[in-house]
């Protein structure tokens, strides 16, 4: 399918720090993840995609206008959720996202409609008459996703929607990214520093570190299973015990905290010596499980570390 | 009278949940979009679409403002005077210090409003342009201000011709009285519009507004006064230079009867005047369009 977003060489220099270093990739429909640490180019990148910051050198295209030449254009299609806060205390949600429609270029009657009907989306029911200068962090968030999405944009950038809200309200916030993405049939780019929520809503995830690209797969691949089997046993210092045991049959055993993480690439048949060996120690075995990926993995692997 | 016993209505409405429901219709441009923010902009300005809180001041200031010219009215009216007992360029200056509170209060409203809650990250965001969006909020100030300044002048056209004044005079007079409200209108506009873009702080920004414009036309007024007494007029006439304020004063002394202190004498100085007025409009304009591109791209 025709990608929404491509970067060819993308570089942004800023003197002090390089935000940018030539970063090509292509993203598609469908819900994606941008993940990286603070500073390895997640938020330089939206703003060079809204045709905000002019790149160093390198191009970009966003739904196949170019960022240099037609800015007005793309932000005329394209939503967006920024990381911090940005709603005026002393209008109504309502209000301000009829006004928001309008700057979109919505006539006043559509930008009405729209308005009503995206708070309704979001969860913003009865609230949405009351000054936002009172809304909790939720409902603060819930109006700026529905400012994104008032006049229907084929894509929205999700800056952090989750930040700082309680677990429910995160559940409640992801809920609805994915319905954007799946339901509204509207491309989502979403950023988060919790790798877990992404896990869960997007299809494909994109990995910056440092300003280039170190991974940008579907997410299923991320989580493919890593060929190791995952090995917990009760009992008196029962994991290592275990582990001596299974290390004297020939299996390459590492603890994982209380876990004992088995190489299977052995040519032993793994599920019986488990068994056998646990019963012979007189230990409990409570659960033997296929090890898979996390997105964390991507960035462990990439330092060369292992944490545990 | 309904009977409550009678079933409910057939045609009462249901609320169905339809999903969502894709914007197919017309997406104006840049202009139409400068256009509803200039609306929502003078809005805002006097607190309509606000808090009841933030239409008090604006309101106030506005009501004050419009007193002596409704009380000049009614003297008008019941002793049937032969001529206006202010005359109009007189009036701006006589309520300069309401109207440097009101631009001082209101043109953080405009500017520091957006960059203090965030908001302009959303502007930044749409289809208009941070030098467009710049210049529209001044615009919304501007039209705010000439609200303040030229209902009082269009009361008291009113009066006058309801009192049967020659109607030619008083329209030179009030169309003179206009065209120099425009201008004070233009350079207020632009130094507070300025100074708030600056600051996230309202407070702050209606200090230091405040300070630029009324205690700076103290100073020019006290110079220009030590200059008169002492008998050199000149450094008084460019003293006037420095402040909106001064500079209506002058335009106002040199193009009307009224009197003023150390007026500019001579075309050169007139036209300095003319110029510095314009060109501080100018600048403030150039400064607000420059603000914004730099803070788009930050």
């Amino acid at each position: 399918m025709e990608p929404v977003v491509r970067t060819e060489s993308l570089t942004k220099d800023y003197g002090v720090v390089l935000a940018l270093d030539a970063l090509t990739v292509e993203i598609g429909p469908g819900i994606t993840g941008l993940v990286g640490a603070n500073g390895a180019g997640k938020s330089t990148l939206l703003k060079i995609l809204l045709g905000l910051v002019t790149p160093t050198s390198g191009r970009a295209e966003v739904l196949g206008h170019d960022v240099a030449t037609e800015p007005l254009a793309i932000r005329a299609a394209v939503g967006y959720l920024p990381e911090h806060d940005c709603l005026p205390p002393d209008v109504s949600a309502s209000d301000f996202i009829v006004h928001l429609a309008m700057m979109s270029g919505l006539p006043r009657v559509a930008a009405r409609e729209r308005a009503a009907e995206v708070l309704r989306h979001v969860g913003l029911a009865e609230e949405r008459y009351r000054l936002m200068g009172g809304y909790s962090t939720g409902m603060k968030q819930k109006a700026k996703l529905a400012q994104a999405l008032v006049h229907d944009p084929r894509l929205v950038l999700l800056d952090e929607p989750t930040n700082g809200l309680d677990p429910a309200a995160r559940d409640e916030m992801l809920g609805l990214v994915q319905r954007i993405g799946e339901d509204f049939k509207i491309a989502v780019i979403v950023t988060s520093h919790l790798l877990g929520e992404l896990e869960r809503v997007s299809n494909h995830v994109v990995v910056l570190d440092g300003g280039q690209l170190l991974r940008a797969s579907a997410t299923d691949e991320f989580l493919n299973a890593t060929g190791a089997l995952l090995v917990e046993v009760l009992g008196e210092d029962g994991p290592n015990r275990m582990a001596h045991a299974l290390q004297s049959a020939g299996v390459s055993v590492t603890a994982r905290g209380a876990l004992l993480a088995l190489d299977t690439a052995g040519p032993v048949e793994l599920h019986d010596l488990i068994r056998d060996t646990a019963a012979d120690l007189g230990l409990g075995l409570v659960r033997v499980q296929a090890d898979h990926h996390r997105i964390e993995d991507v960035f462990a692997d990439a330092r060369g570390v292992r944490h545990d | 009278m309904t009977d409550p016993s009678l079933p409910v209505p057939t045609g009462r409405s249901v609320i169905h949940d339809l999903g969502y429901r894709p914007y197919t219709g017309p997406r104006h441009g840049e202009g139409a979009i400068a256009r509803a923010l200039l609306a929502t902009g003078v809005r805002h300005a006097f607190g309509l679409g606000r808090s009841g809180r933030s239409k008090v001041l604006p309101f106030i200031l506005l009501a004050i403002n419009l007193l002596p010219a409704l009380v000049v009215g009614g003297v008008m009216v019941l002793v049937g005077a032969t001529e206006l007992p202010i005359s109009y360029p007189r009036y701006a200056s006589s309520t300069q210090v309401l109207l440097g509170i009101f631009v001082a209060a209101q043109a953080p409203v405009l500017f520091s409003r957006d960059l203090r809650h965030g908001s302009i990250t959303l502007y930044l965001a749409r289809p208009l342009r941070a030098s467009t969006y710049a210049l529209t909020r001044w615009g919304a100030l501007l039209i705010a201000t000439l609200v303040f300044l030229l209902l009082p002048i269009l009361l008291l056209y009113v009066v006058a011709l309801l009192g049967e004044l020659d109607f030619l005079d008083q329209t030179r007079d009030a169309g003179i009285a206009a065209a120099l409200a425009l201008m004070l209108g233009l350079s207020l506009a632009g130094v507070a519009g300025l100074i708030a873009s600056f600051s996230t702080r309202r407070g702050f920004a209606v200090v230091a507004t405040i300070a630029v414009l009324l205690i700076g036309n103290g100073i020019v007024s006290a110079v220009q006064g030590i200059a008169s007494t002492q008998g050199s007029p000149r450094v008084g006439e460019v003293a006037g230079l420095f402040s909106p304020y001064s500079l209506y004063r002058g335009l106002m002394a040199a193009w009307t009867d009224e009197v003023a202190l150390c007026p500019p004498t001579g075309t050169a100085m007139e036209l300095a005047y003319l110029v510095v007025m314009l060109g501080l409009s100018a600048a403030c304009l150039a400064g607000l369009v420059w603000r914004y591109r730099k803070l788009a791209s930050a």
